[in-house]
């Protein structure tokens, strides 16, 4: 395969949109700081990742759900590549190129459409080429099954981080050794030693940012809900990019913040809140916009989303560092939920969330090319309607702004409200 | 007498129809129904990466569970599973809801994709099986998780025996690696026989065998096996082909799919198949004074991979060589569609084919297709591009 | 104050109308390029049919393909709900409820009110609707309801097993050349057959609750019914006219409207 030239990499596409929503967002002075915080983040990130190359910098490329925690703690400048592929399309319009390179290299379009993506991006020389891809079988085959085509395709050296799929102490011993022989490589490839202290002050801080997740989660309880639906990527995006830094911290802290104050005045994001949603799986990501603005239409806001905000209950040991990585992953909204035996207790996290949120409905994200959340979705609508919870499954596609319709999915949603409205 | 691979031999090979017996009657089986009428428990297995040697010398009768080696209706399997879990997994949840593994006593499963979890999950919520177990199964092939996957076979071993309330020696453990062993040995001389450039046996004769193999007793099948080897020694059949082909890809137990290419002319003689090859290619070997368990376990990681494993190298590496040793002219991937495995390594594979100069057919499938119109007419083109470059 | 419910379907446009409770006019007519047009048409003579003027105190809901837009209306209401609304009017016994259209299936679940509990829709998809039964007729090359009482004589199902209406009629095809072909009545029940089992997957999705009954225009076929019935293991209630269930459930919304004194 031919190694694409990666000069023309569109990496300044993101940086160059956060400018802008930042400009925009100072001339409105509505505008929570929390926001500025947010693209500020991301706007860092990658800055960095943009100049990694220019000052010598080594960039590792690593799949969704990767404990990016031992790169920054090497000093290496991660790429986390589903997000980075899919800001970079989103802002550029660019989705549709992104998802034919993948299918010109032989990906069918059974494989989800991220994971097209991803090889496709790096085929068109659309992102940095990285000086190792990092990949991990949490949380999916597609993440298990990545790796090797973008090393083919950057020519790069790689490393798979095996993560057991149920947890026991041998399992939490095996992942362990893995991030000790991940960190070896690492340290061969990119002759940078890991700062074990420096890990350790990540895993502190990790320590506080999952606990202002979970305050996050809590103040959301507020009736009326004071968190925008807009704001479920943003949530999602602290951890994916910036887990244990800075600039995630100074965000949530913020954010956790405004929202209190919220709660404290009974401001909710809607007004008047007349519908509390619960999200299943992730919507699509060109419909944030439009989803918030429904929202405020017809008084909805998603209040919870168990498989992707409920973090696990639990502290970090900042003595042990490598150890609370490990145990940090198992901690993971995504991993408790979507990774290893379905569990009775996730289930019940389910029945919890519906009555401690006071949910009046869920929407189910069907993603089509998530084989794995959709398997579940008979199963949680069957528990969801023993408790009285109504659930909409929608089928969808979260990055391809070609197979959903903003009037198909409004239809839908004014066909659920009307639902629960007349109930 | 050289014949025509079109034309079956099946009248002509006697001790054939017995297998066939089996394929056409599963699950309800005589040989299911004989063992449980002793009052002795029958296990469900789902994956080539759960031992069935620690099943088999637990005194239980360890089936593989598949769907109807056919294309069925997956109403009750569309809804559980939602479409876009592959058909296997789709079919096998149908066929556990309709009842029709009513008879088990047990469902293994290893974690090793996302179908197979997945399947494993929703039977454990819908259907009603008095014993249930998923092993952790690595995706690499170092010491460390050959470690780990040790640890985990013996934590089967020790769920198992609670469950029977007796204790599974290393003698009957020793005991089922011969049998099945045995079975290895006898699976892979008769895919000897296919290496001769005219074959006593078809492709999909063989695979009428195969999916026998791992849904009845062991010790019969060998027997039965044996005779069958004995037969074909004798036998004067020769098979004739256009090419010869080798089927790769997700899980297929349908001789009609084989024997749609072989109605061609391709004639079908290995392939790369977690219900054929990968399934007896390597033997536990067990040292002197070894562990049982310990050699057991080694086997079912190091076997021929799926393409679950990481890296795949070593899954291409094992194809190459049967190419060559088959002297294979072309090679049929068969995925069945939402077989993300197998899907991701295809660009991957095909340019290694390529670089010995293999081509490859790619075929997106449902599981237990017998070969649609659609893909007659795509393995037809194959042939005639295959024939035209020998010329 | 009269009810008036319309409802614009792909094919056709239905409308009646309600005099608190009573049935009094009913009108199908072909949908034309316009929603808009359609309901206009639809209303106009259905108006005309229980000597009424539409400024004579009628209150108008409408649903179906762009329902939203008919400028005529006072209120619009989604499918699933006027279904459910339509069906509880016909038979209050039904918990679950199979709409059959031309372009489209929605299976809705309704509770011992009469009110919409879940509901699921098939819209991507032309195999297992009206369509395509009627592309299905034209291979067979024969009418629609022959192919139904046909279907009757059929002693076993020719397997159609793709998922998709294009290769399904690939199979059509090759049932019909296979020497010797596969006998009419057989692959019919094959097609239906197909149909059916879609049908029973997406009920399944949302769990099948007794009593159950078919609406829309494929209800009338009896064949499809039949081996619908066969398959679910009970016999399924199917109003008179199946294909109003939706306009009149929009009518009774607008008689819950007036009854509110929303109209006045």
């Amino acid at each position: 395969m031919k190694v694409p030239d990666t000069k023309g990499n569109k990496i300044n596409a993101i940086i160059r949109a956060c400018r802008i929503i930042t400009r925009m967002n100072q001339a409105n002075p509505d505008t929570p700081k929390s926001e500025a915080l947010y693209y500020q983040m991301l706007s860092s990130y990658y800055t960095r990742l943009r100049n990694a190359h220019d000052e010598g910098g080594f960039i590792a490329a690593h799949t969704v759900f990767f404990p990016s925690e031992i790169l920054y703690a090497m000093d290496i400048v991660p790429m986390h590549t589903e997000m980075t592929t899919w800001m970079m399309a989103l802002f550029l319009g660019e989705q549709a190129e992104i998802l034919s390179a993948g299918a010109e290299l032989g990906l069918v379009p059974e494989i989800c459409s991220p994971h097209r993506g991803l090889a496709g991006a790096f085929a068109l020389g659309a992102l940095p080429r990285p000086d190792a891809m990092l990949w991990s079988n949490l949380i999916c085959d597609n993440t298990a099954k990545s790796g090797e085509l973008i090393m083919e395709l950057t020519k790069c050296p790689g490393f798979f981080l095996d993560h057991p799929f149920q947890r026991s102490e041998a399992e939490d011993k095996y992942l362990v050794s893995e991030l000790e022989d991940m960190i070896d490589f690492l340290e061969e490839k990119s002759g940078q030693k890991m700062d074990w202290d420096k890990l350790s002050e990540i895993v502190q801080k990790m320590d506080h940012q999952m606990e202002l997740l979970r305050e996050i989660g809590e103040l959301r309880k507020a009736v009326p809900s004071p968190f925008p639906n807009r704001g479920f990527l943003q949530l999602l995006t602290v951890d994916y990019l910036c887990p244990g830094q800075p600039e995630a911290i100074a965000y949530l802290e913020t954010l956790r913040d405004e929202l209190a104050e919220k709660v404290r005045e009974g401001k909710g994001a809607v007004s008047p809140e007349r519908f509390r949603l619960m999200t299943l799986f992730v919507p699509p990501m060109y419909l944030m916009g439009f989803l918030e603005k429904i929202g405020q239409e017809y008084g909805a806001v998603s209040v919870v989303e168990p498989l992707f905000t409920r973090w696990a209950e639990g502290k970090l040991d900042p003595s042990r560092p490598l150890e609370s990585v490990a145990r940090k992953t198992a901690m993971i909204p995504e991993r408790r939920s979507m990774y290893g035996p379905l569990s009775q207790e996730v289930l019940q996290d389910l029945i919890d969330c519906a009555e401690q949120y006071k949910v009046d409905g869920a929407v189910y994200w069907a993603f089509m090319g998530c084989r794995h959340t959709c398997a579940t979705v008979k199963l949680f609508k069957d528990l969801l309607n023993e408790v009285d919870v109504p659930v909409m499954t929608i089928d969808c596609d979260i990055v391809d702004p070609t197979i959903n319709s903003e009037a198909e999915i409004r239809e839908k949603m004014e066909q659920f409200f009307e639902m629960l409205e007349d109930r | 007498m050289v014949i025509d691979v079109t034309q079956t031999t099946a009248g002509q090979l006697k001790t054939l129809g017995r297998f066939r017996q089996i394929n056409d009657t599963f699950p309800r089986t005589e040989q299911i129904r004989e063992h449980k009428n002793q009052g002795k428990k029958v296990f469900g297995w789902l994956c080539t990466y759960v031992p069935e040697e620690i099943i088999h010398a637990a005194g239980i009768l360890p089936v593989r569970v598949t769907g109807y080696s056919q294309e069925m209706e997956l109403e009750d399997g569309n809804a559980y599973l939602y479409i876009n879990n592959c058909s296997f997994s789709r079919s096998c949840l149908q066929m556990g809801l309709r009842g029709e593994y009513e008879f088990l006593d047990g469902m293994v499963a290893g974690s090793t994709c996302d179908g197979a979890r997945r399947l494993f999950d929703l039977w454990q919520h819908y259907i009603k099986t008095p014993f249930y177990h998923i092993l952790t199964v690595p995706r690499k092939y170092t010491e460390k998780a050959h470690g780990l996957y040790y640890q985990q076979v013996v934590q089967f071993k020790e769920h198992l025996e609670e469950f029977l309330s007796q204790k599974i020696a290393d003698e009957q453990l020793r005991h089922s690696i011969e049998v099945y062993n045995q079975a290895r040995v006898l699976l892979k001389q008769l895919y000897e026989l296919r290496k001769a450039d005219t074959p006593p046996i078809s492709g999909a004769e063989t695979m009428e065998v195969l999916n026998t193999s791992f849904h009845m007793p062991k010790e019969t099948f060998n027997q039965w096996l044996k005779e069958l080897l004995d037969e074909l020694g004798k036998s004067s059949n020769r098979h004739q082909g256009r090419a010869r082909l080798m089927v790769v890809g997700s899980v297929m137990n349908n001789p009609e799919f084989i024997k749609s290419i072989e109605a061609q002319r391709g004639l079908v003689v290995t392939d790369e198949l977690c219900t054929s090859t990968r399934y007896w290619s390597d033997p536990v070997v067990l040292a002197e004074g070894q562990s049982p368990v310990k050699a057991i376990s080694r086997r079912y990681l190091s076997n021929f991979p799926c393409a679950r494993m990481v890296p795949s190298d070593e899954r291409f590496r094992r194809i190459l060589n049967l190419v060559k040793e088959f002297k294979v002219d072309g090679v049929v991937s068969q995925i069945i569609r939402y077989c993300v495995p197998y899907a991701h390594d295809l660009p991957l594979l095909r340019d290694r084919l390529k670089d010995i100069g293999v081509p490859m057919l790619a075929l997106d499938v449902e599981y237990g297709t017998s070969g649609s119109g659609q893909i007659q007419t795509r393995v037809q083109a194959f042939l005639e591009m295959l024939e035209a470059r020998k010329r | 104050m009269r009810a008036l419910g319309v409802d614009i379907g792909s094919l056709t446009t239905k409308a009646v109308i309600l005099d608190s409770d009573r049935l009094i006019a009913s009108i199908v007519i072909e949908t034309s390029d316009e929603s808009e047009q359609s309901a206009r048409a639809a209303i106009g003579e259905v108006l005309k049919q229980a000597g009424l003027r539409q400024d004579n105190g009628v209150f108008i809901v409408a649903t179906g393909v762009g329902g939203k837009d008919v400028s005529l209306s006072q209120q619009s209401k989604s499918l699933t709900t006027c279904l459910a609304r339509g069906i509880y009017r016909f038979f209050p016994s039904v918990r679950m409820s199979i709409d059959m259209g031309a372009e489209s299936s929605t299976i809705i679940k309704i509770n011992e009110r009469g009110r919409l509990n879940d509901w699921v829709n098939q819209d991507k998809c032309a195999a297992g609707t009206g369509i395509f039964l009627q592309q299905m007729a034209k291979l067979m090359q024969m009418p629609l309801d022959e192919m139904a009482r046909l279907s009757f004589q059929a002693k076993s199902r020719a397997g159609i097993t793709s998922t998709c209406a294009v290769f399904a009629e690939s199979e059509v095809i090759s049932h019909v050349h296979r020497e010797p072909p596969t006998p009419k009545e057989d692959i019919i029940a094959g097609i239906y057959y197909s149909v059916v089992s879609r049908i029973i997957s997406l009920c399944k999705r949302i769990g099948i609750e007794r009593d159950v009954a078919v609406t829309g225009g494929v209800a009338r076929n009896s064949g499809l019914v039949k081996i619908l019935e066969d398959e679910l293991g009970f016999g399924v209630l199917v109003p008179e006219e199946p294909q109003l269930v939706a306009a009149l459930g929009a009518a009774v919304v607008a008689q819950e409207s007036i009854d509110k004194g929303i109209g006045r």
